[in-house]
């Protein structure tokens, strides 16, 4: 076995000896099995107060040790609310510790020198000014903010802050420091949810036939009911301490305590929550054996600081050494209650009687044993209210009718300051439910039970409707074997079938009705049962209508203490069973999860091309593209943005400059069908490009839309070299892969984007910078506009493309990337007129030469035609994708057309900018793709989409630029610089 | 889903894959303009049984898998070119 | 191998822990970081093996090719094998990766022959940033990036395994030494300053940290 948990505490750890201090008041003389730590004394407030509590504390354990009854404050009536279920199955005790919010005072362990406050109150959780609102609960029914405030509209924000202001749930610190929270995998062959004795069975089971089992428990300790239901002996603490020692014996188990298993996702996915992180366990099957939540009993003022469910009381008896109270009277409707009474009894705790529901009592030993201990048992009674101030005074017991209704002709007061709830559980289900487990209602246990499990699930324990210990040992056995069958593992059990129970553990109507109401339904959310007759007699009379309507379940413990209750409401209500009424949908998480473990690390790739470090050196001002950082331009002192642009762009123009195009895609293409193939993909004609060549190519989807375009080199007559689009690479690259999965053609394709750097040296004075640093010829004749050369360029084996993207003599450079450096450095040292340029200069330079680019001057609908890339479309070719589509729309009028424009600002008026509109009478009729300031041609330029009658040269059009300002401009043919491409076929 | 199995690579999260879309044929040339739109526009949303292309990314392994859309469980994954194996109606 | 020399993908990112510089291959690693201990065999290790030389070739006639060769030709998709100092791992079915020892040439002699051009083998360019990952905590490395189990492969099943890490598709392969777990990650050199930055920042705060090459390949070429 192997254990984890985010506290330093360790299973079956030596229970701490006779302590030479006595216990300070409020707490029990040392415990066996106890989870605090005597020596270890640690320092808290609350409220403003000092405190002191033990390791191993909760802040409520150590609260309620202090005599503390006031924990918190309710959400909607302000009422003083003490412990409940001690479980985290309600909120009573939600506090806030400077930046960390919505602790769980019932269950997060108490750390020294924390700060607590209770969350929504108004001058404190004592005096609480908000609690004036409980006494005009009569003015806020259930579903009032659906129905009040909204009328006169003007008045409503005012409501709305007055109430965000009353009603949130803590306080947000802006400063809360940076917390790491990184998520990790696990893997095993079997999650154990719950380490009660179901649990423990079932691991020990699984594990023993061989699986890998991961065994979660949400609580600090493991053992479940074995450690707190023991009826005033410590016979089942040895029990656990014997499963433990067989556990330990076990390498292939691990066991995380602190952790909840959140939820769960297809394919068995359970994330692990603990105060660190979340764990992704990808496990092949999921054993829930998470017992069961204690339900409260519902009357008037079930919600006073010392009623309390009787689990509560052996939870902090049993694990943190606190007295829950001096005397308590005990609710039940079942054996646990008889078994909780015999605890309190067990630490000198006075039970002046237990109030059975249940008109013929327990069949056990155990109601004739109370009376021995001199405890007053009545059955067939019930607590019809409690009363108190800010804690219990005293209970009103009655007898109760046939029909379970209160007979108040002649109550009986008993004074005490504890009342125990024992009235019955509900499945700690939900992760049998999200993974699709039938479940349905069982009347001999009053419960939902699982019918019929997915493949993989299991279910052991309460939340299989088995209670008896002895029964559950064997169900955990059960369950443990039959997922490691399985998982393929051999295993055996004592038993095969779910054992069943002879008597309902939960009672099916512990719900008392009184006239003054105040007894709760939903402790979260205020919820009382008139608020239930009201929403099912207003038509909410679905459960989950209901639930949205009076919000049950909806507060911050998700109605593990209330769906139950509500259920069977609204059954009565309609005069059905819990079972035709059904459950609301549970989905994840089970529990919440702060927003910080669900972030986890922050993982952001991006990718640097092998030149990364020299544009660095260089001053470079990174711009994103795609996945990719590439320069902008290359800052210098004293100099603007633009001016730097402009001032790179003429160096291309005038002198030479020299640009990382590596960011390119970059593919290799080899086979006998490689020409074939590049005829099918891409628009023009490649079977007849002849070898040292490169063409353009543009490539369309299905419906004839410009997806992506590139140069295609031809190297060799079985191998092309080409080019994609920087942001294209990967998906042309897989769609490339489909395509050929189809066809089949014999070809292979390797995506050598990162394998490649590229550079692009452009500019007049291009060829003999290159001269100096190859052997190559680079005369014309020799090395022709469009040629692709392999060679070296300073040592390094390239391959060279006379290319004319930006308009100017220009080689295009490709080389591994390992090399790239060297041939970079070769090239800025052979000149110093070389000038590095960045994208900006580059796409202003691209939209002289009226190249587009495609994502940015075409998009999700553009047609080659629409596009001017009518050239470049063969549709004489046989095949290529999208041919048919561009037939079919060739047919019909085009909608719009890319025009080159240019315009003459006036001084000072506005500029247009990429995506402003073009208006003709007051309607849409294009937008603006590209747009600069040419330098070379002194006035504004760009290019638009425009529609068809437009798009005739010299025609004059309007764009609205910034503030709604017109202005014009005049269609322009393209090229605008170097209309005959002269420059870039420099001979 | 949360698994996919992978002809090449085995199973894996679901996160290391991409979906190419329902397999479909592209109809011959004779076919109508209408028949042709139908094809490049429409999908089937019809619920059911489907034969999907899948891509490992990591790998870049492109295959076929039979996957109900009302269960979202995929019943068997292939190479394309290869034939099918059996369904096993598991979750890959 | 040409007398050019190379550059690391990660030779930007490892320069500013100032380690001492070796160059394998043509290509300058860091040999050893100032202040490099031992502690990294109990926690976690990880090396630029970049520039060990590698060739790689794929399509319907590799493996025959690979044979033709005496190269050992790992039988099972994703599988792999040592060859010499180095090894030979098969990517998928029909693509392979041959990866040379720091003191083999095997690799940098199939390149320049698979330049010649043969039907069914298509030469695959290698550029990858390529690290070793070892120390006796990797796999707490691995289960916070990384969604495939390698707790449950042991190095004799020479499974190598397609995936992604922190975002990255990468080859990893478990070939550890000596006693001390190894997995050999390889991806692409592009991605490689940020894959090296995330795996070096999670190691650290797992106590781990960069190695240089001097301490991980003993036989390392001076």
């Amino acid at each position: 076995m192997t254990f984890s948990t985010q506290r330093p505490v360790t299973a079956g750890a030596p229970d701490i000896g006779a302590s030479t201090t006595p216990a300070p008041p409020g707490r029990l003389p040392v415990i066996a099995g106890e989870w605090i730590d005597r020596t270890r004394r640690l320092a808290f407030t609350f409220e403003g107060k000092a405190f002191s509590g033990f390791d191993g504390d909760t802040p409520s354990s150590a609260l309620w040790a202090a005599g503390v009854r006031i924990l918190g404050r309710s959400f909607k009536y302000h009422r003083p609310r003490g412990l409940l279920s001690m479980a985290n199955h309600d909120i009573n005790a939600l506090m806030q510790a400077g930046p960390r919010l919505n602790l769980r005072a019932d269950v997060e362990p108490l750390e020294a020198a924390l700060n607590l406050t209770a969350v929504n109150t108004h001058g404190g959780v004592d005096v609480d000014r908000a609690r004036l609102l409980g006494w005009f609960g009569g003015l806020l029914p259930v579903g009032f903010y659906y129905k009040a405030f909204h009328k006169p509209k003007a008045l409503f924000p005012f409501w709305e802050r007055l109430f965000r202001r009353i009603t949130g749930l803590g306080r947000v610190e802006f400063d809360a420091p940076h917390v790491r929270t990184p998520k990790r995998y696990d893997f095993a062959d079997l999650l154990v949810v719950g380490a009660g004795p179901a649990g423990l069975m079932a691991a020990l089971t699984a594990a023993r036939a061989g699986a890998k089992v991961v065994l979660v428990d949400e609580n600090a300790r493991i053992g479940g009911s074995l450690g707190y239901q023991r009826g005033g002996n410590d016979d089942t603490l040895a029990r656990l301490r014997a499963l433990e020692s067989q556990l330990a014996e076990l390498p292939n188990v691990s066991v995380r305590t602190s952790t909840l298993a959140a939820g769960w996702y297809a394919d068995h996915w359970v994330p692990l929550v603990d105060a660190k992180r979340m764990t992704k366990l990808r496990t092949r099957a999921v054993l829930v054996a998470g017992g069961a939540y204690e339900q409260p009993a519902v009357f008037r003022n079930n919600d006073l600081p010392g009623v309390m469910l009787a689990s509560a009381a052996q939870r902090l008896i049993y694990r943190y050494g606190v007295k829950p109270m001096d005397n308590a009277v005990v609710l039940t409707a079942n054996a646990d209650g008889y078994v909780a009474a015999l605890d309190l009894l067990a630490q000198g705790i006075g039970v002046p009687a237990i109030v059975d529901l249940r008109p013929e009592g327990d069949a056990s030993d155990l109601p004739t044993r109370a009376r021995q201990l001199g405890i007053q048992v009545l059955e067939g009674h019930c607590v019809f209210e409690a009363e108190g101030g800010n804690r219990l005074a005293a209970v009103v017991v009655c007898p109760t009718d046939a029909d379970g209704r209160p007979q108040t002709s002649a109550p009986q007061r008993i004074a005490c300051d504890g009342l125990l709830m024992s009235v019955g559980w509900a499945p700690a289900a939900p992760l049998l439910y999200q993974a699709g487990t039938r479940m349905g209602f069982d009347t001999t246990v009053q419960q939902f039970v699982p019918r019929e499990l997915p493949a993989g699930m299991f279910a052991a324990g309460r939340v299989n409707g088995v209670f008896a210990l002895e029964a559950k040992l064997l169900d955990g056995e059960r369950a443990g074997a039959e997922a490691a069958r399985f998982l393929g593992f051999a295993a055996t059990s004592r038993i095969t079938d779910r054992p069943t129970e002879t008597t309902s553990p939960s009672h099916p109507w512990p719900i008392v009705e009184h006239a003054s109401g105040k007894n709760f339904i939903d402790f979260d959310e205020d919820l009382q049962l008139r608020d239930f007759y009201n929403a099912a007699q207003e038509g909410f009379d679905n459960i989950e209508l209901m639930k949205r309507y009076t919000t049950v379940g909806m507060g911050a413990s998700q109605g593990k203490h209330s769906n139950m209750n509500a259920i069977r409401i609204l059954a009565r209500i309609r005069g059905r069973t819990p079972g035709d009424i059904g459950t609301t949908t549970a989905r994840p998480f089970f529990h919440p999860v702060p927003m910080s473990h669900l972030a986890g690390r922050g993982f952001s790739p991006h990718r640097e091309t092998p030149l990364h470090s020299r544009h660095e050196a260089l001053r470079a001002v990174w711009m994103q593209a795609g996945i990719w950082l590439r320069p902008e331009y290359y800052a210098a002192p004293d100099k603007t943005r633009i001016e730097l642009v402009r001032e790179e762009a003429a160096a291309v123009r005038k002198a030479v400059g020299l640009i990382d195009v590596g960011t390119l895609g970059k593919m290799e293409l080899f086979g006998p069908d490689a020409g074939e193939f590049l005829e099918r993909v891409y628009t023009a004609r490649f079977a007849n490009l002849k070898v040292g060549m490169t063409r353009y190519a543009v490539m369309l989807d299905e419906a004839g839309v410009v997806i992506d375009d590139g140069v295609v080199a031809r190297l060799a007559p079985e191998h092309f070299y080409f080019t994609t689009t920087t942001t294209g690479a990967a998906t042309v690259y897989r769609e490339l892969q489909r395509l050929n999965a189809m066809w089949g053609l014999r070809i292979g394709i390797v995506n050598a984007t990162g394998a490649f750097a590229a550079m692009n040296l452009a500019g007049p004075g291009s060829r003999a910078v290159l001269a100096g640093l190859t052997a190559l010829d680079l005369a014309d004749a020799a090395f022709p506009y469009l040629a692709v050369r392999i060679g070296e360029v300073a040592g390094v084996t390239c391959r060279l493309m006379r290319v004319g993207f930006v308009g100017e003599l220009g080689y295009e450079i490709h080389v591994p990337a390992d090399q790239a450096a060297r041939v970079w450095d070769a090239i800025m040292a052979a000149d110093a007129g070389v000038r590095p340029f960045g994208v900006e200069a580059q796409r202003l330079l691209r939209l002289e030469k009226g190249h587009i680019i495609v994502g940015q001057d075409t998009d999700g609908l553009t047609q080659p035609d629409q596009a001017g890339l009518t050239w470049a479309v063969k549709t004489d070719k046989p095949f290529f994708v999208g041919k048919r589509s561009v037939e079919i729309v060739r047919k019909g009028a085009v909608r719009q057309r890319l025009v080159g424009f240019d315009l003459t600002v006036a001084p000072g008026g506005p500029v247009p900018k990429e995506c402003h509109l073009v208006i003709r009478d007051g309607n849409i009729a294009g937008r603006v793709t590209s747009i600069a300031w040419s330098d070379a041609l002194q006035r504004h330029i760009g290019l638009a989409f425009v529609e068809p009658d437009l798009a005739v040269d010299a025609t004059p059009f309007f764009i609205r630029a910034d503030g709604g300002l017109m202005v014009q401009a005049k269609v322009a043919p393209t090229p605008f610089y170097d209309p005959a491409g002269a420059r870039q076929k420099l001979a | 889903m949360k698994l996919l199995r992978c002809p090449v690579n085995g199973v894996r999260p679901v996160s290391e894959f991409a979906y190419g879309g329902e397999i479909r044929s592209m109809p011959a040339d004779t076919c109508s303009d209408i028949e042709w739109a139908h094809y490049v526009f429409n999908r089937s949303g019809v619920p059911g049984v489907k034969v999907e292309w899948w891509y490992h990314i990591a790998s870049g392994t492109w295959f076929h898998a039979e996957r109900d859309t009302v269960t979202d469980r995929v019943l068997r994954t292939w190479l394309p070119g290869d034939l099918p194996p059996a369904a096993d109606g598991k979750a890959a | 191998m040409t007398a050019t020399m190379r550059t690391s993908p990660l030779a930007v990112a490892v320069a500013g822990r100032k380690p001492e510089l070796r160059e394998v291959h043509g290509m300058p690693v860091p040999a050893r970081f100032p202040g490099e201990r031992d502690t990294w065999k109990a926690t976690i290790g990880i090396c630029d093996v970049s520039a060990l030389v590698r060739a790689g070739l794929k399509g319907p006639g590799a493996e025959a090719w690979l044979a033709a060769r005496n190269v050992p030709v790992p039988a099972a998709a994703n599988s792999w094998t040592h060859a010499g100092g180095g090894l030979v791992a098969r990517l998928a079915r029909t693509e392979f990766l041959i990866e040379d020892g720091c003191d083999d040439v095997a690799a940098a002699r199939l390149r320049a022959e698979l330049q010649a051009g043969e039907p069914g083998v298509y030469p695959v360019i290698r550029q990858d940033c390529a690290l070793a990952l070892a120390g006796a905590a990797v796999n707490e490395l691995l289960v916070q990036t990384c969604n495939a189990d390698f707790a449950s492969q042991s190095a004799a099943d020479s499974i190598v395994t397609l995936t992604q890490m922190v975002g990255v598709s990468v080859t990893v392969l478990r070939d550890d030494r000596g006693t001390v777990p190894c997995y050999r990650v390889w991806c692409d050199g592009t991605m490689g300053p940020y894959f090296w930055e995330t795996l070096i920042g999670i190691a650290e705060e797992l106590g781990g940290g960069p190695v240089g090459i001097a301490s991980l390949f003993a036989d390392t070429a001076t």
